[in-house]
């Protein structure tokens, strides 16, 4: 053999092992292999949305509830259009396989009834959003990036939110406490320590309220119960106006709290704070945190 | 009003309702497109063959199932007001799901219809155990609306517990054919042995419609007979609770439909029965998932709409 077929055959054999070289990630459900890189993906949850925005890959369609402003608006400004493929909590089966997408990514939590089903339709990449960590939907973003082919991408775009929010927390009160929570009409939510939001919280050097013992992420809390809690400061995302919140204002135990006697009940977004869970969305929760605790 | 020939017209309706199920959804297939759709590798494959065909052929046998058990209780308890949920099975199996759902979110979801069935059976054995062999069709009603009660606020209970789990729990709970394919129909398929039971029981059924006294006078053991047909649709509705979730109304508005147009002979009730069933479903599940795609209602929803309005009219009209 000569030098020169060695060189071709080697050659050959390199650019092929390139194309071909197939992705193999830990989801859910087990081993998820790919060996192509996605060009029409479609997104079950907001969080992958935002992950996908952090890589500048936009979905074509996305289970947006059918409200289009669900979806934050730095993540629109980056992915363009889309089609909705109806609710999270069920979405239409007929869209997506309309769509010919070829990676569907679906939430655990939400979408292992109809798994085997979206496998029919494309391959299914299936991790954790709803009630994941901060740490976990960094983490989950991070496979995300290399099931799409933009793994060193997705690399530096996680350095570059730890520095962002390393530098938010520079003009953060150190170890204020800062307590989050969702008011529906009937009913208030708080984001625990095990929450997504708190662990944003913790990432900006602020610290948790302590919401006593309670492993799950979202707590239910009377108002009596958010005396004995007292945090320093409640941001709340309202769901719908007066929650509960705006109720509990008129009555007098309100003012015993912390919050009531110095002014630090503050209004977030829920979008922001509890629907998207993702990276573009901690950085916003960042900026919301220094307009509120900066602004005296 | 009763129908000349009640079996042409309910044949026909279902099948050019199958067909519009088949057509129509998020996203419309014009009827030429159909059967090539059911090649494979053809566009609509999927949509076609893996998941309208299967829910719709689900909502056919759903419809059927829960409708037959509402006639053959409402056959038994003589009341036209009684319906499978009277026996609690169907708040059992929903409480059994819930327990499920609460206690073992981490855990797979394929366990679900197991676990609903087994609640549901488990249900009817209690009221079995309470009410004795021989107990008359008012005190068996009055136990199995008790029980069903004693479930439901054990639902309530859990749901206002644990609070998190409500979303998923309630979607189940509103009964819905969403993500229903191949996999829950050959579920429910084994089920299908009841129906020939049903029709077996039908003429006994007429007979007991006099009164037990009359009915055991012409050679009908009431006790045994109540025993079997209740059995029957124990098994029915608990088959279908625990794939579809528990679908409101249909056993309490299919039966009285039919009775209206065919009469209460159950040799044509049972049959018609089960094909207005079949319809009732097929355009519950058309209505929520064309109404305002691509968001999916559940189908329960759809039943629960057009069910508690008649519901309410029947109890002011029986006097």
């Amino acid at each position: 053999m000569t030098r020169f077929s060695s060189y071709v055959i080697t050659c050959v054999v390199l650019l092929f092992s390139v194309i071909t070289q197939a992705t193999t990630v830990q989801d859910s459900k087990g081993t998820f292999t790919i060996d192509y890189q996605p060009k029409r993906i479609i997104v079950l949850e907001f969080s992958f949305a935002d992950a996908l925005a952090a890589v500048n890959v936009s979905p074509i369609g996305i289970a947006d509830d059918k409200d289009p402003t669900r979806v934050l608006k730095d993540v629109r400004d980056i992915i363009g259009d889309w089609t909705s493929v109806g609710t999270r909590s069920q979405p239409s089966l007929e869209v997506i396989a309309s769509l010919k997408p070829d990676l569907i990514i679906a939430d655990i939590a939400r979408h292992e009834a109809v798994y085997k089903d979206l496998q029919k339709i494309a391959p299914t990449l299936i991790l954790p959003s709803r009630r994941e960590t901060y740490e976990g939907s960094l983490k989950a973003a991070g496979i995300i990036g290399k099931v799409v082919g933009k793994d060193s991408a997705m690399q530096t775009r996680l350095q570059k939110h730890k520095t962002i929010m390393m530098e938010l927390a520079k003009q953060l009160p150190h170890n204020a406490e800062v307590q989050f929570g969702v008011a529906r009409d009937d009913a208030l939510f708080l984001h625990t320590a095990d929450s997504y939001a708190g662990g944003v919280i913790r990432a900006l050097g602020l610290t948790n309220a302590e919401t006593g013992r309670d492993d799950s992420a979202y707590r239910q809390t009377g108002l009596e119960q958010l005396v004995a809690i007292n945090p320093e400061y409640l941001l709340i995302g309202h769901y719908v106006t007066p929650s509960i919140i705006d109720k509990w204002q008129n009555e007098p135990l309100w003012s015993v709290l912390k919050v009531a006697r110095n002014k630090h009940l503050y209004k977030v977004n829920p979008n922001v704070w509890s629907k998207s869970r993702g990276i573009v969305a901690a950085e916003r929760m960042g900026q919301d945190l220094i307009k509120i605790l900066n602004a005296k | 009003m009763k129908q000349s020939r009640p079996f042409p017209t309910l044949i026909t309706g279902m099948l050019i309702l199958i067909i519009a199920n088949l057509m129509f959804g998020a996203v419309s297939i014009p009827l030429n497109e159909i059967l090539k759709g059911f090649q494979q590798g053809s566009d609509n494959y999927f949509t076609l063959h893996e998941y309208r065909l299967p829910r719709t052929l689900l909502a056919v046998l759903v419809g059927a199932m829960m409708a037959l058990s509402g006639a053959l209780v409402q056959g038994v308890i003589r009341n036209p007001l009684a319906s499978p949920d009277v026996l609690g099975v169907s708040h059992g199996a929903g409480l059994a799901a819930v327990i499920y759902m609460t206690y073992f979110p981490a855990s797979s979801i394929d366990w679900l219809p197991a676990v609903a069935l087994v609640g549901g059976l488990l249900a009817a054995l209690i009221l079995w155990w309470l009410c004795g062999q021989s107990s008359s069709a008012i005190k068996l009603a009055i136990t199995g609306v008790a029980l069903a009660a004693l479930y439901a606020s054990g639902v309530d209970f859990l749901m206002l517990v644990k609070p998190l789990e409500i979303n998923n729990a309630l979607l189940w709970l509103t009964g819905s054919l969403w993500g229903r394919g191949w996999h829950q129909l050959m579920m429910i398929l084994p089920w299908l042995l009841l129906i020939p039971v049903a029709f077996w029981l039908a003429k006994s059924l007429n007979l007991i419609h006099l009164g037990d006294d009359t009915a055991m006078s012409l050679g009908i053991n009431a006790n045994k007979l109540r025993l079997v047909s209740l059995a029957v649709a124990v098994g029915l509705t608990a088959s279908c609770v625990a794939v579809c979730g528990p679908i409101g109304f249909l056993g309490l508005v299919a039966p009285h439909l039919t009775r209206k147009l065919v009469g209460g002979r159950h040799q044509t009730l049972l049959p018609a029965t089960m094909l207005v069933g079949a319809i009732l479903l097929l355009v519950a599940d058309l209505v929520a998932r064309t109404i305002d795609p691509p968001i999916e209602l559940p189908a329960g929803l759809m039943t629960a709409i057009i069910g508690a309005p008649y519901f309410l009219w029947l109890l002011f009209r029986t006097k």
